[in-house]
């Protein structure tokens, strides 16, 4: 356990440096003087050159780099290139609730709709049943998330000229509140976002535990004469469900680019919008900040998951 | 194999007359009757049929993956040359701004009559016009052309890479396997997305000025698919390229290839003659479904605004400009994201069969 643990620690190590590196390497050849471009009009040399030695843009590459990692070692993650001296945590921070809600309520309904999707199904195989529950769920897995997000939209707003409702197609609301207005905002974009991650649960969970009702032990079980129902919740269901703690660390770099869409269309104010738009900015610092938050938050998930599988299955031998 | 048609052939109008008879209404009977009638004819013995013949009639009877692949070959039909065909169908239209204009000119995507704004769809305008007028057919299919190219684009380089690094990786193991397995876990740990926002975003601006004047790829705001072409390849090959390793590694302890090494053969020739043409199957399977991931990370790029540029289309930048007015003109949202949704899900459908079809044991 420790063992793996090391091991996958020191992979861990090796991934961020390399995410790190290229979001660096990015900027750094990225064309362009920011300076410049910063300074517009008020270009004086002085004021360029010291601009350019308190972004330590005058340092050699290396130096760069290397300051670049001290700081993120220290949560620091340096001035935004746009609004001079703000820092670009306190650019991130209004976004980071928000898209973490976003992602939370998103996973809640995953496992909530996803995984007992996939259990009817596999329970019912081969009947209308299971038939209907793939079928939805093969074409909102396969369909891209805005295009499922626009659709939602559309239905919003025909329910609202047909009824008169004013449901609200974009915004968000107070984040981590739930007044009525905050949650008619909020809705929308988490069930769709949901759903879409949903789909996939449905289908592994479908598998996993198609799989399972073929062993040796549900036979046995079944032979010494358990109601089914036990066969099902205590057997079959537990084993199940193993492979959704895996499942649950991949889909986290899913969530993330999903969350990107989804802000871009529901106009939400998370990272995701505060990216594209300093991308559209080539505000630097701020897109190196996210780019390296959000890969190791999805090196983390899966670590997590693993160390998770591990130890609700003991089967399980890490190498 | 094509002896084996022609023996065929005589049989069926035999057959097919009692076949019409009783069972009139499924005529696709008759096209699967060739491979059954051997058969019922006698003892004439049935020849081996190759692994890659039994795998299309396989996807033949596969319905979904069929109508999928026809929708396949209508959108590329569409894209390629429907914007001729639609503009030498219309007649010439008296334009208050611009007076009388021929159709090539007023059903082109970037044309602007602005005097005809968010219409519904009508003679002139088959699927209507978008907010600054323009024909959203003309779009649409200028669209297409974009997801496709680059769809094709990804995929060459995709293969190529794919093949390359992971036959080698494969087949001789060493610090080339070991790049690749870090390399893998690098793109899988980095959301394809966000690197593609940041390539785009980084390199995007300087594309615009550079390739804008450059013949094909330049021109109608597409300087900047090269980059997401390429961002979407360096994301997609790493998994190929593993799912090529691991299929090499299966085939090299093969017996044939041992019978081939002890014949004499080099490794580039076991590597070229038998190795390769066996990836075959894997490698379509892989591009058919990849394609669909490579269309939507267009579509999500330029609809972040940083693919495809005005006056340019693709289907991304449609759905992006249309969605801010998506409660007083829905159709013009409806028609981009349900053809992106047609198309991508008609490539997955197609993917789907395809795997089905070349190993029928992985169907779920």
């Amino acid at each position: 356990m420790i063992q793996f643990l090391i091991k996958r620690l020191i992979g861990l190590v090796f991934v961020v440096i390399g995410v790190t590196f290229i979001t660096f390497i990015m900027g750094y050849f990225a064309p362009g003087d920011p300076i410049r471009t910063m300074l517009g009009e008020h270009f004086s040399p002085q004021l360029y050159a010291q601009l350019r030695h308190a972004y330590g843009l005058d340092l050699p590459w290396y130096e760069q780099y290397w300051n670049f990692l001290v700081h993120l070692a220290h949560f620091d993650f340096g001035y935004s290139f746009k609004t001079q001296g703000r820092p670009v945590w306190d650019i991130l921070k209004d976004g980071v609730p928000v898209s973490m809600e976003l992602a939370l309520w998103a996973l809640v309904i995953y496992l909530l709709i996803g995984v007992p999707v996939g259990i009817i199904s596999a329970l019912k195989a081969n009947t209308w049943v299971d038939t209907l529950n793939m079928g939805i769920m093969l074409v909102l897995y396969a369909m891209p998330i805005f295009v499922f997000c626009v659709l939602v939209q559309v239905l919003i707003v025909f329910i609202d000229q047909e009824t008169g409702a004013n449901w609200p197609v974009a915004n968000w609301g107070e984040p981590w509140h739930y007044t009525w207005t905050d949650i008619q905002f909020k809705l929308a974009p988490v069930l769709v976002f949901g759903l879409a991650g949903a789909a996939y649960f449905a289908r592994i969970t479908r598998t996993s535990m198609l799989e399972v009702m073929r062993q040796d032990y549900i036979r046995t079980a079944r032979a010494k004469g358990l109601p089914e129902r036990l066969v099902i919740y205590r057997h079959a269901l537990r084993n199940a469900l193993i492979p959704l703690i895996t499942v649950t660390g991949v889909t986290l770099g899913f969530t993330i680019t999903g969350a990107f869409l989804i802000e871009n269309i529901f106009n939400i104010p998370g990272i995701g919008t505060i990216t594209v738009s300093s991308v559209l900015d080539r505000d630097y610092p701020v897109i190196q900040a996210t780019a390296v938050l959000l890969a190791i938050g999805v090196v983390l998930g899966n670590l997590l998951a693993d160390i998770a599988y591990t130890l609700v299955d003991p089967r399980i031998k890490l190498e | 194999m094509d002896m084996r048609d022609r023996e065929i052939q005589p049989a069926s109008p035999l057959i097919a007359p009692d076949t019409n008879l009783m069972v009139p209404a499924e005529p696709e009977l008759l096209v699967e009757t060739p491979g059954v009638i051997p058969e019922t004819e006698g003892p004439k013995e049935r020849k081996p049929v190759s692994p890659l013949r039994e795998s299309l009639r396989r996807l033949r009877r596969d319905t979904r993956a069929m109508v999928s692949l026809g929708v396949i070959i209508f959108m590329v039909l569409l894209s390629l040359f429907g914007p001729f065909v639609y503009q030498h169908l219309g007649g010439i239209y008296d334009s208050p701004d611009n007076g009388p204009i021929p159709a090539t000119v007023y059903r082109t995507f970037y044309h602007q009559e602005l005097s005809r704004q968010d219409e519904l769809p009508s003679a002139q305008y088959w699927l209507g016009t978008d907010d600054l007028g323009r024909d959203i057919l003309a779009r649409l299919m200028q669209g297409l052309l974009v997801s496709i190219s680059v769809a094709v684009l990804v995929e060459v380089i995709d293969i190529t890479m794919g093949i390359l690094v992971g036959v080698l990786a494969g087949y001789f193991g060493g610090w080339i396997d070991q790049v690749l397995a870090r390399l893998t876990d690098i793109i899988f740990a980095f959301p394809g997305l966000l690197f593609i926002i940041l390539l785009t975003g980084i390199f995007g601006t300087w594309a615009d000025t550079t390739l804008s004047n450059v013949p094909i790829v330049g021109p109608n705001g597409n300087a900047r698919l090269l980059l997401v072409s390429a961002a979407l390849a360096l994301v997609s090959w790493p998994l190929m390229a593993r799912l090529v390793r691991g299929q090499t590694l299966q085939i090299k302890e093969q017996q044939f290839i041992e019978a081939a090494r002890t014949a004499g053969s080099s490794n580039f020739k076991i590597i070229w003659r038998h190795i390769i043409p066996n990836l075959f199957s894997i490698v379509v399977v892989a591009a058919t479904l990849d394609i669909s991931n490579t269309i939507i990370g267009e579509a999500s790029i330029s609809l972040l605004g940083l693919g495809v540029q005005q006056p340019g289309s693709s289907l991304g930048l449609m759905i992006s400009e249309a969605s801010n007015a998506v409660d007083t003109h829905p159709w013009e949202v409806l028609v981009p994201s349900l053809t992106l949704a047609i198309l991508v899900l008609a490539f997955s459908f197609l993917g789907d069969g395809l795997r089905d079809a070349f190993d029928p044991r992985t169907k779920d």
